[in-house]
């Protein structure tokens, strides 16, 4: 009965579409300035994507072509259309639901403090959520792409919001420009894809992954390569484009910058949208790169590196959003990794617990900043709690969240990316490193998570603002509730230790993921890939109840060490500033390992100046040799203009000059003589 | 009749215009360029042609007479339209009539003339892509030059007459050039051919009639011939390293001259090149496709790093132009569908987004009388819905998705890619595409320093909101980009049509 509400699927991005809309054409006659418009168009959106996700609960699923954007007879067409399975259902859900929750937050956030440009705000919001959401559901690849692009384009204009500051601005570059350096790849990926299948298609037997799958049994080659590598070549290409977006190391150094954008904007980026779209690729079309172990191996070694190397720099960070800027880095790290060591599950489960905690966060962070009158630096904080205990309390469960403290959601996605690492890990020996990097991470996060929290919120008040903070309203607060009650129980959606250890079926999640609905898009599919064509096995410590057992000690174990930690060294009413102690390490972390020096250098010194080189020479060489003959013609065309004297008797010289030498001319070849 | 009406339109309104008052030429003009739009928007609406119209394809439009004799050659007016030069015709009465409206804040002397001019040249570039005679095509294509001179010469900027002179030198030099080059084609058919009809040369080389001149045999005859035209069309396209008129061209010229300039104009180039080389050369095409490509990737690199070292706005669209370009020689050396039909789709995409950006350009450089992007800074401040345009310009110059520059590119990228007759395509078409992040990064860090920021431009006078009559044509343009964006089989389909039998000539090597 569910599936009736697939006829409405495309208003889910349709609906926010027209708010983006009517914000841009009619934004400041709107009510709010358009709040209100893109609230009922993100709450519709979630409603239907409920409707949606019951009906793929129920066992329906959906795939339709809707929009033939180029129909060649001759060659391959192109379509954009609607794949609803497990995983786009499930996604939709969430995206619609941190949008419709930022922009009520927003109301709070923006519309109450007063700030200018509201229209436009709206106008980025709703087209944004319109892109993600569009995203998700696209059918093929190159559609995927085209929504990609315009979530760039959204997180440009809105990340530069306060365009009147330099700072915002140039922000806004950098996080287009780094991203696009990753789509170029990315759009290389599509078109390499397009050409070698004649589809982008994601699912079913007609699906490049499928095909990809087939080219590789028959042994076929493409380009001089064998199918093998192509797939390989082609799957890096395109996680070209899921690095940059997700701020994987090394393209990861736009996301920080992009703090300079309005905090609402910030949590839509992190939980749900942007950076979101990295991961979610390569889940949507996990069935290519389960066909190339190469690739796989190095997302797995990305993440987990960039797991860790990112959480060392969250913990020397003096700024609330700054800690949960590189948190995120960190995080998607985890999810890399999860997608690199075949657990497509895990991955997807890290990045629902994810979406929640870190919107939670963001917003969180938002009304720390409201009550401090846009003051970020923790260090001006200190006491916040005894004045905000919503905002207290549910940042805490965000937190904990965050940390992977049991039983809070973070703990259970992370808990099983880990033992799933950690199980291929052991036949694998680089997937063993990215498992012990990812796992050092979680000691780092728990510290700067459980740091965080005390500079913030304990202590006594360390400036007369933190004495007194602002006041925040309902529609700030409401939003922190709903998502402080899932950031508790969310991972309640799959226990999979549970189940493992006591046999109770409460993995609901795998279970969900893991049928079979003939789109080729299901989890068992992809368990039957990695096994025949990227050869994982997978391996255990003594037996598999140890193993969990073990894997949960440490993971847990790690956590909490971390945050007793930072508990120990934070907890004063004064607390000092310790990291300051690690010396020339603080200053390599504060510094971010100088990543954004070499970029600004390839971007500002190296291109810049290949740039003036060029022009120079342009105008010098290729620009002078056209002078050159110009003057040339000139000075030649002067120079024979002298025998024109205007004195008669040299025109009659010249005449008779002339004349004789014609007829001598004319004698000789004429052979007169 | 309906060519013919649609020229004589264009002409007929330069002559009322040329002898109107002042005060009223503006106005005049405008109105007066809604006939051919209307006209030309008819045409595409009741197109019903097929296939190429060299290659024997259904044209329409169809008149044919014959006109004078040329020693053994009868020279017909001949024209007609297909599905490659339909889309130009309209490109060409859209932006003219946009043209002409953003003129009215801009230029306030000699109206009569300046717009006269600008309906003149309209007329010329109509003819232009409608020609399918050799001598017709060639008087037009000349005509062209004329109007365009004066434009610059007397509206221009501080060094006018010599962007004007060098201009007309350059590209008349290649005139001189290919004029040569397809004579040689015209002598070496010697009786094959009885007139200087496109078509009728075209299906004569394509059945191999190509005979020896003087010492030289019919392949060296052929690829000189090719060489020369495509010098020829390269100065006009242009193609690095005969571009250097097109910068100076460009900031010299009054803004409505720059976006037909940029907007038609160049397409000139690649049309005769696609017309020409591409159609009834095919074979020197192929041998020559490695080179070509690599011109065409120079252009691409060298134009963007050439974008991103300038400060001056109008120089930065005027270099990006050449970058663009390139693309175009790409996909029609690429001799596939989405190549050739891409690269047509592409001179289309340039010609309304190029046009965008220069009319953008002027419009804040009517309000704050400069163009260096130092001097701008913060403007979204006091224009915010010019601002708003020339971001949407920008992305869409930038290849933004469901804007008509990203499907030309995909288009292009396609057929690149997936070409047979250039070895190592992919590997061109990947370091092709690299001009995707340059052009990003140079139309990014323009728009960050001219647009964003503190405002700080001093004036004696206030800067405000631009006047509705320059805002009216930029908008429109923006919504033309996203139509054709979001539906590129509004003209792709009839351009892939057109291209079938190009890209059979090209065929298996």
């Amino acid at each position: 009965m569910f599936a009736w509400f697939f006829q409405f699927a495309p208003a889910i991005a349709v609906l926010p579409f027209v708010s983006f809309l009517l914000a841009l054409v009619a934004g400041r006659w709107l009510p709010r300035k358009g709040a209100l418009a893109g609230i009922l168009a993100t709450g519709g959106s979630l409603l239907l994507s409920l409707g949606v996700l019951a009906a793929v609960v129920s066992g329906h699923t959906h795939e339709q072509t809707l929009y033939t954007f180029v129909d060649a007879q001759e060659t391959f067409s192109l379509t954009f259309g609607i794949l609803l399975d497990q995983l786009s259902a499930a996604m939709l859900v969430i995206v619609s639901l941190i949008a419709f929750l930022v922009h009520v937050f927003s109301l709070g956030y923006m519309n109450a403090e007063g700030e200018p440009g509201l229209p436009r705000y709206y106008a980025g919001l709703g087209l944004f959520s319109a892109s993600m959401l569009a995203f998700v559901f696209a059918d093929n690849l190159l559609m995927a792409f085209v929504f990609f692009e315009l979530v760039g384009l959204c997180s440009w204009l809105l990340i530069g919001h306060w365009f009147r500051d330099p700072a915002p601005a140039s922000a806004a570059k950098k996080a287009f420009l780094v991203t696009r350096f990753g789509d170029y790849f990315f759009l290389v990926g599509v078109v390499a894809v397009l050409v070698t299948f004649g589809t982008a298609q994601f699912a079913g037997a007609d699906g490049f992954p499928a095909l990809a799958a087939e080219a590789i049994d028959a042994g076929e080659s493409f380009f001089g390569l064998s199918a093998e590598a192509w797939v390989s070549v082609i799957g890096l290409l395109v996680l070209g484009g899921v690095i940059g977006k997700s701020a994987q190391f090394p393209l990861h150094t736009w996301l920080p910058d992009a703090m300079q954008g309005p905090t609402p904007v910030s949590a839509l980026i992190h939980a749900a949208t942007m950076v979101a779209a990295g991961v979610y690729l390569v889940a949507r079309m996990y069935g290519f790169y389960l066909l190339s172990p190469t690739v796989l191996g190095i997302i797995a070694f990305v993440g987990g590196f960039t797991a860790l190397f990112a959480a060392t720099m969250g913990v020397v960070k003096n700024e609330l959003k700054q800690v949960l800027a590189y948190s995120t880095i960190s995080q998607y790290g985890y999810m890399m990794l999860a997608l690199g060591a075949g657990s497509y599950v895990a991955a997807f489960f890290h990045l629902t617990t994810h979406a929640i905690f870190k919107a939670l966060l963001f917003l969180g962070a938002g009304a720390v900043i409201v009550a401090m009158h846009h003051d970020e630096d923790m260090w001006l904080m200190g006491g916040l709690r005894e004045h905000m205990r919503v905002t207290y309390l549910t940042f805490l469960a965000g937190s904990l969240a965050l940390a992977g403290i049991f039983p809070f959601a973070g703990f259970w996605s992370k808990d099983e990316v880990l033992f799933d690492t950690l199980v291929v890990g052991l036949e694998q020996p680089l997937l063993l490193v990215a498992y012990l990097m990812a796992l050092a991470a979680v000691f780092v996060t728990a510290f700067y998570t459980i740091r965080m929290v005390l500079l913030t919120f304990h202590g006594d008040p360390r400036t007369d603002v933190a004495e007194s903070p602002h006041a925040v309203g309902l529609s700030i607060k409401a939003p922190l509730v709903v998502l402080g009650v899932l950031a508790v129980v969310a991972g309640a959606i799959n226990l999979v230790p549970v189940e493992k250890l006591t046999g109770l079926r409460v993995s609901f999640l795998s279970s969900f993921l893991g049928s079979d609905r003939g789109l080729l898009t299901h989890n068992a599919h992809y368990v039957d890939l990695r096994t025949e064509y990227a050869g994982y096995e997978t391996g255990a410590i003594v037996s598999e109840p140890v193993t969990v057992l073990l894997g949960v000690a440490l993971g847990f174990g790690l956590a909490i060490a971390g945050a007793v930690a930072a508990f120990l060294l934070y907890r004063d009413a004064d607390p000092v500033r310790h990291t300051e102690r690690l010396g020339s390490i603080h200053t390599l972390l504060v510094h971010n390992y100088y990543q954004d020096e070499y970029q600004v250098w390839l971007a500002e010194g190296l291109s810049l100046r290949t740039a003036r080189a060029a022009d120079t020479f342009d105008q010098g060489v290729i620009d002078g040799a056209v002078n050159a003959t110009s003057s040339v013609s000139l000075l030649s065309g002067d120079r024979i203009r002298r025998v024109q004297t205007g004195v008669v008797t040299n025109y009659a010289a010249l005449v008779v000059l002339g004349l004789l030498a014609l007829l001598v001319g004319f004698a000789l070849y004429g052979g007169w003589f | 009749m309906w060519i013919e009406t649609l020229i004589g339109l264009c002409f007929l309104a330069a002559a009322v215009v040329f002898v109107a008052p002042d005060r009223h030429a503006g106005k005049l003009a405008f109105w007066l360029s809604t006939l051919p739009l209307a006209l030309s928007l008819y045409l595409y609406a009741a197109f019903d042609g097929s296939g190429n119209a060299l290659l024997g394809g259904d044209v329409a439009y169809e008149t044919r007479f014959e006109w004078l004799q040329l020693g053994p050659y009868a020279v017909n007016y001949h024209v007609g339209l297909d599905g490659i030069s339909l889309p130009l015709v309209v490109l060409s009465t859209v932006l003219a009539t946009l043209a002409i409206l953003s003129a009215w804040t801009p230029i306030d002397e000699r109206q009569s003339e300046f717009y006269g001019l600008m309906l003149f040249l309209e007329g010329s570039l109509l003819g232009v892509f409608a020609a399918l005679d050799f001598i017709l095509w060639f008087v037009f294509w000349e005509a062209v030059l004329v109007p365009m001179y004066f434009l610059i010469g007397i509206w221009g900027g501080p060094r006018r007459k010599y962007a004007a002179i060098k201009f007309f030198v350059y590209t008349n030099v290649a005139s001189l050039v290919m004029f040569i080059g397809f004579f040689a084609l015209v002598f070496g058919l010697g009786d094959a051919i009885g007139s200087t009809g496109l078509p009728e040369v075209a299906q004569a080389l394509e059945a191999g009639q190509l005979g020896s001149l003087g010492p030289l045999g019919p392949e060296a005859v052929a690829m000189g011939a090719f060489l020369a035209l495509f010098v020829g069309f390269a100065v006009k396209v242009p193609v690095v390293p005969f571009h250097t008129w097109l910068p100076d061209a460009h900031v010299e010229a009054p803004s409505p001259a720059s976006v037909l300039l940029a907007g038609v104009l160049l397409k000139m180039g690649t049309y005769a090149l696609l017309r020409f080389n591409f159609t009834m050369l095919p074979e020197q095409a192929v041998t020559l496709a490695v080179p070509i490509a690599l011109f065409a990737l120079v252009s691409v690199i060298y134009g963007a790093l050439l974008a991103l070292a300038q400060s001056d706005l109008k120089r930065i669209v005027a270099y990006s132009s050449v970058s663009s370009m390139g693309y175009v020689i790409l996909g029609l050396v690429a001799y596939t569908v989405y190549g050739v039909g891409g690269a047509t789709f592409q001179m289309v995409a340039h010609g309304l987004i190029s046009g965008l950006l220069f009319m953008t350009v002027g419009v804040f450089y009517n309000a704050t009388h400069t163009r260096m992007v130092g001097d701008m800074a913060g403007l979204a401040d006091r224009m915010p819905v010019t601002a708003g345009v020339f971001v949407a310009g920008a992305f869409a110059y930038m290849g933004l998705p469901l804007m008509a520059g990203f499907a030309a590119e995909l288009f292009i990228f396609l057929g690149a890619f997936e070409s047979t007759v250039l070895p190592g395509a992919p590997v061109f078409t990947a370091v092709a595409m690299f001009g995707i992040v340059i052009v990003a990064g140079y139309l990014l860090w323009a728009m960050q320093r001219s647009l964003f920021g503190p405002y700080r431009l001093e004036t004696d006078y206030e800067v405000g909101p631009a006047p509705l009559q320059d805002v009216v044509p930029i908008v429109t343009l923006v919504l033309l980009i996203v139509v054709l964006g979001v539906a590129p089989d509004l003209f792709f389909e009839m351009i892939r049509d057109a291209s079938l039998d190009v890209v059979a000539l090209g065929g298996e090597p």
